[in-house]
């Protein structure tokens, strides 16, 4: 039996996107377990885990935990997930994760992605390819770390191994859970699970909280980061780091001016349409319609 | 005589952005030392300085970069009230203070007079925040600073004959914020002044990141305990590692976040200009745009 868990920290959120996912992707005999959000994300999430391995015996194959902002686009995310955790060393599955993680910022390391969407609302709503930000360079298979907008965890990652209540800021949660797993000597894997993802453009909101999850998780795998030798000598690391710091601002004021740039070109092509006699003097015709359109729809 | 100085890569660039602007600012006595690049920035600047230093009646020297157009045409007279101060040795019109590495930008900035003029998407003006006065904000000032942008120099003839650039730093990065250490070291102020420039160059600026972090690393290096604040900060090296690491992953996920929203904002428009131009009245009315367009 494959159980879906969601913490929920928006009602209203996961009524109209998670719970509809679920809904599409359950089998018939898939419990479904929906707690409320309680303290940090690594808090009510092992709360979730608590409950489903409480309720359930060996007749777990699998939880997935999707976000409240998460919806499932597939029909076979059951058996998809079944393929994924078919060899027994998989622990933890997702839509999108990434090799060579080396940060919290796995994004930064090599992206292996299922096709997701990301619909956003604002600028008068849209979609956009998953991760287009953060384009996939590598194909789906073992990763070092998933994000957690979308969760697959085996029944021995269920009973075993806990998210880190110790992460102050939440930050990193997903990126800890799956070092911890391998840590442990399970694999971490991508699979073809379809989703959209309900959130807004910005991709980090409380830079400060941010930086010191990034920190905290720093600190607490140095010198146990899977794949990474011990620190020998800090003063290089520091220099660069400091250096690729500045580097990362300037590219930052750098993107947005050219982006910038590029959004003015069109606003000026649309002032100029727009402004033209000729469409105003045609804006009686446009408002007909309006009308017409409305009167139709009511 | 205040001389100019260029050093060029590309000739065209120097034809239509420096040379306007030298000769705008120039006045009849000037010496020109128009030469072609020979290597580094510091390399090339040298070559000049040492030029420069040849002549007795040098009031000072102004050393532009080939996309950089002085605006003013009364610059030699406020280079000159600039140099009445005999102590200042060097001028610009871009600086900063509590500069701490070669990203002067992440200090605190006191004066921007230029413009970054740009071709790309049909083109268009950048203007930085003192370009103007009368939009200026109440930081805006010119007086002595930590360091100046290098893309439009100008140089005491105590500076000429005295300070050179520092050639094992970098092919282009931090040659300017080192000088203006230097300068500063030996007991000299450096100032910006009351002059504007229009820099014409696309909006990228860090084309070649590599190159450019290698020269943050060796900058940091060589003034470390010589300057206060140059390469030092909070804590011990692993805390310092570690910190930045944050920190630069943030304004990664910063430079994403924009280019995301920009991205739906362009998204936006071009949705927004289909859509105008799928119209019935936008086709109805082309007759009447056809026949502006030919008048």
């Amino acid at each position: 039996m494959i159980a879906f868990g969601t913490v929920v920290s928006d009602a209203e959120a996961y009524r109209r996107f998670a719970a509809a996912g679920v809904r599409l992707a359950a089998e018939p005999d898939s419990a479904v377990h929906v707690l409320s959000a309680v303290g940090s994300i690594c808090r009510g999430t092992n709360l979730l885990l608590d409950t489903v391995a409480a309720a359930h015996g060996d007749e777990l194959e699998a939880l997935v935990i999707v976000d409240s902002r998460t919806e499932l686009t597939d029909r076979d995310v059951c058996a998809k997930v079944r393929a994924a955790l078919s060899d027994p060393a998989v622990a933890v599955a997702g839509a999108v994760g990434a090799r060579a993680v080396r940060t919290l910022a796995w994004w930064g390391g090599e992206v292996s992605a299922a096709p997701v969407v990301y619909r956003y609302y604002e600028h008068g709503g849209g979609e956009m390819e998953g991760y287009g930000w953060a384009p996939p360079t590598v194909p789906l298979g073992e990763v070092d770390a998933v994000d957690g907008f979308l969760l697959v965890l085996s029944p021995w990652a269920v009973r075993n191994v806990r998210f880190d209540e110790t992460l102050a800021t939440g930050h990193g949660f997903d990126v800890d859970y799956c070092l911890q797993v391998r840590e442990a000597g399970r694999k971490v894997v991508t699979a073809d699970l379809r989703a959209i993802h309900h959130r807004t453009l910005e991709l980090v909101s409380d830079f400060e909280a941010w930086v010191e999850g990034h920190i905290d998780l720093a600190e607490k795998w140095d010198g146990r980061w899977p794949g990474r030798e011990p620190e020998a000598d800090w003063k290089p690391r520091a220099r660069r780091a400091e250096a690729e710091r500045e580097a990362a601002r300037t590219f930052a004021y750098s993107s947005a001016n050219r982006l910038d740039a590029e959004v003015l070109a069109l606003e000026r092509e649309m002032a100029a349409m727009t402004g033209s006699p000729s469409w105003r003097a045609t804006a009686p015709l446009r408002w007909i319609n309006r009308m017409r359109r409305r009167r139709a729809r009511a | 005589m205040i001389a100019f100085g260029c050093s060029i890569t590309k000739p065209d660039q120097f034809r239509r952005c420096a040379e306007p602007g030298i000769r705008r600012a120039e006045e009849p006595g000037s010496e020109r030392y128009v030469l072609p690049s020979i290597g580094s920035i510091a390399e090339s600047y040298n070559a000049t300085l040492d030029r420069a230093a040849e002549r007795d009646d040098l009031e000072a020297l102004v050393l532009v970069h080939q996309d950089a157009e002085i605006v003013d045409a009364d610059l030699c007279a406020k280079l000159r009230e600039a140099l009445r101060d005999p102590e200042v040795g060097l001028i610009g019109c871009v600086g900063a203070l509590d500069v701490r590495s070669i990203a002067w930008w992440e200090g605190s900035v006191t004066l921007a007079s230029f413009i970054n003029r740009y071709e790309a998407h049909g083109g268009g003006d950048l203007a930085s925040f003192s370009w103007s006065w009368e939009e200026a904000p109440p930081w805006a000032q010119t007086g002595e600073v930590e360091t100046l942008d290098g893309f439009v120099l100008a140089f005491s003839p105590w500076a000429v004959r005295n300070i050179r650039f520092d050639e094992s730093l970098s092919q282009f990065h931090g040659y300017d914020l080192d000088y203006c250490l230097q300068v500063r070291e030996a007991g000299r102020k450096v100032v910006t002044a009351d002059f504007r420039a229009i820099h014409h160059r696309e909006i990228e600026m860090l084309p070649d990141p590599e190159e450019w972090i290698e020269a943050h690393i060796s900058v940091a290096e060589k003034w470390d305990g010589r300057m206060p604040r140059i390469g030092t900060a909070p804590g011990d090296w692993r805390e310092r590692a570690l910190r930045a690491e944050a920190e630069r992953d943030v304004a990664d996920a910063l430079a994403r976040t924009k280019v995301v929203e920009l991205e739906a904002r362009a998204r936006e428009l071009r949705r927004g200009i289909a859509e105008t131009r799928e119209s019935l009245s936008w086709r109805l009315s082309a007759p009447v745009r056809r026949l502006g367009a030919a008048r």
